[in-house]
């Protein structure tokens, strides 16, 4: 029988507010060991061939404490909430970490994980669209397929991986059906069942989690579409949380039309091209990833897809997410400012910290954008 | 027709009613924030001087941090619309404005017709906010009132950090135990202030004229110190501090006026 809209999407938004419960059910329902892939970018597929679980490791709202013994104040908010769970204990059920290191925090933090779990570290190659980039990153996905096996005790097939690789990429295609019904169902899926809803997949059986989506786009596409008389936006930046800055998009009727935010989009939008092994097709992922901040772009074609991003779901205006502290995101928002003032979209910058209580400020920054709309 | 805008900051709560959305009725200002007394003392305060009665204010518009806080208000608007309404009404020719108020500074673009063109904010940091000037003029024991009169005696002024108030705070006890004198030492915190604000300004279009408001504005040494920066003149009202309520008094006529009040 099929699930209504509001079932599905009460499940899914338990998820993204429990995760720790929600792993621990998952790997008791499976049989499944947890791998945790560190924020943004972790070749997923590689534990999922393994059989494993791969987690997400993307912070929260978190207390710090014992990270200032490991990390400076100027830190960037989701390394820092990372390695207090790690210090506090959290990650330790997890079998392993995979950790990347496209910024400098997340290359010192590889050095010196503090989880008790073992680390695998590797390196994305920045000259992405070279050819060699690609035998780098083959080899690198191959170094962390040994280790796994060595930490689990079994073997990762190269069919496994092949399967991995074309299950994600349906995955893939399912998530960005879902993000363009959503469109239509804006005060269904508002800003904080969308976030949710996409952050759960970072804790949950991948084929369980596509499972719910399908079944979610067939119910929003059996309703029909909504009317939608608030604003609309387009969200940018490495992650949107905490949920009350969704709550304040909410409070102000503004819905989210579309995005690409590292945490959400940026997962599903660039599928595993085919090669002849299938970790070349993972790492040619990498190399056709287009428009983060992270990822090596000389022609910044993040800017471009914005405004069109912008322009094809009607939105309103742009609202960036800056993550405090982060370099990579910073360096682009003046490039952002410039491009959409001459585009003539509206662009907010806010400052994203995991770690704020208090959101007075980001509310009249919003109601203030909301209100030049 | 009468209408009240109501603007509590973090320093301070401000009440303005305005006739027709033309004149100044009457003003109120307490020296006291969101979250303590101030906003009910305001209100209390301009029905007093007034002698206007609540029930004959058509709409009420409240604006500030403690704007959700106003039970009677109709509506709550950003200080940003508020202030771009309230600085439009007193100099019509404004482009720039930069208000700094307790804890906040805010640079904003507007149109002819008063209308926010774009606006930045600083961030969660005292340095070059209201409070960054309190805590100075704690250290060098002045009333904060007397800062401007003090900074046109400076004759070398200091230079202070405006990166963060606690490291000024520090540098400043340093310099004024080396012997530097009081009124160069308020010159640099001056201009530690407007140092901050110009990387918001400079992020707006920087068209003039350009108008200073907010609680700061009354402080004629920063007011100096932004004139000097920009090399142009910088329009400033007798009621700087009073502008997100004079935007907030505006908005409530026209409110009332769609509601055919």
């Amino acid at each position: 029988m099929k699930r209504s809209v509001n079932e599905i999407i009460e499940k899914l938004m338990a998820v993204a507010a429990n995760p720790g419960q929600a792993v621990k059910e998952a790997c008791a329902k499976s049989g499944k060991q947890a791998v945790g892939i560190v924020a943004p970018y972790g070749p997923e597929e590689i534990a999922y061939a393994a059989g494993c679980l791969p987690v997400g490791l993307w912070g929260g709202q978190v207390e710090l404490k014992r990270v200032r013994a490991y990390l400076p104040a100027f830190a960037c908010s989701i390394m820092q909430s990372v390695v207090e769970l790690a210090a506090a204990g959290t990650y330790d059920e997890l079998s392993a970490v995979v950790i990347p290191a496209p910024c400098d925090t997340l290359k010192c933090i590889g050095q010196k994980w503090k989880g008790k779990c073992p680390a695998i570290h590797f390196t994305h190659p920045m000259n992405r669209k070279l050819d060699c980039a690609n035998d780098y990153l083959t080899f690198e996905y191959q170094t962390i397929r040994t280790k796994l096996e060595a930490i689990l005790g079994r073997k990762i097939t190269d069919e496994a991986l092949a399967d991995a690789v074309l299950f994600y990429n349906h995955y893939r295609a399912v998530m960005r059906e879902f993000t363009l019904v959503a469109r239509d169902h804006l005060a269904t899926i508002s800003p904080t069942v969308r976030h949710s809803i996409l952050k759960a997949s970072y804790f949950m059986d991948k084929a369980e989690y596509t499972k719910d989506i399908e079944d979610l786009i067939y119910a929003l596409r059996r309703a029909g579409p909504e009317n939608w008389n608030g604003k609309r936006v387009v969200l940018t930046g490495i992650t949107f949380e905490p949920r009350e800055l969704l709550e304040i998009l909410e409070f102000y009727h503004v819905a989210v039309t579309g995005d690409d935010i590292a945490q959400e989009s940026r997962q599903f939008r660039t599928d595993a091209p085919y090669h002849k092994s299938p970790l070349q097709s993972l790492a040619a992922q990498w190399q056709n990833q287009q428009g983060c901040s992270l990822a090596f772009d000389p022609f910044k074609s993040r800017v471009h897809d914005l405004v069109d991003l912008v322009r094809a779901t009607q939105a309103d205006g742009l609202v960036v997410g800056l993550m405090k502290f982060c370099d990579p995101e910073e360096y682009d928002v003046p490039i952002l400012m410039e491009a959409f003032e001459k585009a003539g979209i509206p662009l907010l910058c806010i400052e994203v910290d995991q770690q704020t209580t208090a959101f007075e400020q980001i509310k009249t920054r919003l109601q203030g954008f909301v209100e030049a709309l | 027709m009468l209408t009240l805008g109501i603007d509590i900051g973090s320093a301070s709560s401000k009440a303005v009613i305005m006739g027709d959305g033309k004149e100044l009725v009457a003003t109120a200002v307490v020296q006291a924030g969101t979250g303590t007394s101030g906003p009910k003392r305001v209100t209390a305060e301009i029905f007093e001087r007034s002698g206007v009665l609540p029930e004959q204010i058509s709409a009420t518009i409240a604006t500030g941090y403690g704007r959700y806080g106003v039970d009677m208000a109709d509506g709550q608007i950003s200080e940003i619309t508020c202030h771009a309404k309230g600085v439009h009404f007193l100099f019509p020719a404004a482009r720039t404005i930069l208000d700094i108020g307790g804890q906040d500074a805010k640079a904003i673009s507007i149109n002819e017709n008063g209308r926010v063109l774009s606006f930045f904010m600083n961030e969660k940091c005292a340095a070059g906010t209201g409070r960054f000037l309190e805590v100075m003029a704690r250290i060098l024991e002045i009333p904060l009132s007397e800062m401007g009169d003090w900074d046109r005696k400076s004759e070398h002024p200091a230079v202070v950090s405006s990166t963060c108030t606690v490291f000024a705070e520090s540098e400043v006890i340093s310099q004024l135990s080396n012997g530097a004198r009081r009124e160069d030492v308020i010159r640099g915190v001056h201009n530690s202030v407007i140092s901050r604000a110009m990387a918001l300004l400079y992020r707006t279009h920087m068209e003039p004229a350009f108008v200073f408001t907010g609680g700061v504005a009354q402080n004629s040494g920063v007011v100096d110190s932004l004139r000097r920066e920009l090399r142009q003149e910088v329009l400033v009202s007798p009621q700087a501090q009073l502008t997100g309520a004079i935007g907030a008094a505006l908005l409530a006529q026209e409110k009332a006026d769609q509601k055919g009040v």
